[in-house]
């Protein structure tokens, strides 16, 4: 069989996903040939709330957030993605409805796999099944942090956690990037809260000589202090 | 006791069909999810007004809670935002 370009490309994007890079070459080829380019303008829905799963989707480049909406009404973040990862695999496993809504952040650019074809994939290889049950532990570890978050923390706390966990290191100062994105309503949403209480906090610990906030950035003053307001409740 | 409602799957039916059924919208082809009976509507319309009419008709439709309008059309919101959707009365277990 001819290895085309795309496959090649394909082949690369799943074995750079951690829980995928055990897998063999036959299995990437197999995944490879199963799978479909897709592109997505910033903006745009992938998938929306209570759509039936037809497909999975591994993500190449661009961020993509993950959303669902509460029974109040109100919009709660579950996840903020980045190249390289999976979504849609829940619903598709779970052979339910999609849980949340995804919308591309940025231009996005997926491998999708039609779910009946890679649910027949996981039944021929079962390194495959393997390293889906490891992506999928990792996923139940994530939503019992952000179950134990949302219910434990306060929003300050929230807030410092989250600052901490997507912090870089810049010329020897710790700074969390502002992306195009990063609205104050977009970091409520992730945080669980409204953006009013967002702003209270914020204006907290900038009072207390935690942080300070930037139009493209926010510094990190007192990473120590953070972690301590982190771990509060 | 209260009335049966009927299940997300049956309201995303009833959603695709009343927007089949109105001739502003059959062409539109606009993607529909419901989960706790809230329904999600995705796509692309022509104008706000047809985005606005596709609303409009999917939260007419009994037993749906509320409507997250992710339609895109020029000069309307964008899809990705943040929504927060106003429950309506007829809320599954509500008044």
């Amino acid at each position: 069989m001819t290895t085309t370009r795309a496959s090649l490309e394909a082949v690369r994007v799943f074995s750079t996903l951690p829980s995928f890079a055990g897998l063999d070459a036959a299995t990437l080829e197999a995944l490879a040939r199963s799978a479909v380019a897709r592109h997505f303008d910033a903006g745009q829905v992938i998938y929306l709330e209570g759509e039936p799963a037809t497909a999975l989707f591994f993500l190449e480049s661009g961020w993509v957030k993950a959303t669902r909406m509460s029974p109040d009404g109100r919009e709660q973040a579950l996840l903020f993605l980045k190249p390289i990862e999976v979504f849609g695999d829940i619903a598709v496993f779970a052979g339910s409805s999609y849980p949340g809504t995804v919308v591309a952040l940025e231009e996005v650019k997926a491998w999708t796999i039609d779910s009946l074809t890679f649910l027949d994939l996981v039944a021929r290889y079962p390194k495959l099944a393997l390293a889906v049950i490891h992506h999928l532990a990792q996923r139940v570890l994530y939503f019992i942090s952000l179950v134990e978050d949302l219910s434990l923390r306060s929003v300050e706390a929230r807030l410092a956690h989250t600052l901490l966990k997507n912090a870089e290191a810049r010329e020897g100062s710790l700074v969390v990037p502002r992306r195009e994105w990063t609205t104050f309503d977009e970091m409520a949403t992730r945080l669980g809260t409204v953006r009013d209480v967002l702003s209270r906090a914020l204006h907290t610990l900038e009072e207390e000589g935690l942080l300070k906030v930037e139009r493209h950035e926010i510094l990190l003053l007192d990473a120590e202090g953070l972690a301590k307001r982190g771990n509060s409740r | 006791m209260s009335e049966a409602h009927p299940t997300d799957g049956l309201l995303r039916v009833s959603v695709l069909q009343a927007l089949a059924e109105d001739t502003h919208t059959a062409a539109l082809a606009l993607r529909v999810g419901v989960l706790n009976a809230v329904v999600h509507l995705g796509g692309a319309a022509p104008s706000q007004e047809l985005r606005h009419l596709a609303e409009t008709i999917a939260g007419r439709v009994v037993g749906v809670r509320g409507v997250a309008n992710r339609v895109e059309a020029p000069g309307a919101p964008s899809p990705a935002r943040t929504i927060n959707i106003p429950m309506g009365e007829k809320a599954r277990g509500g008044q």
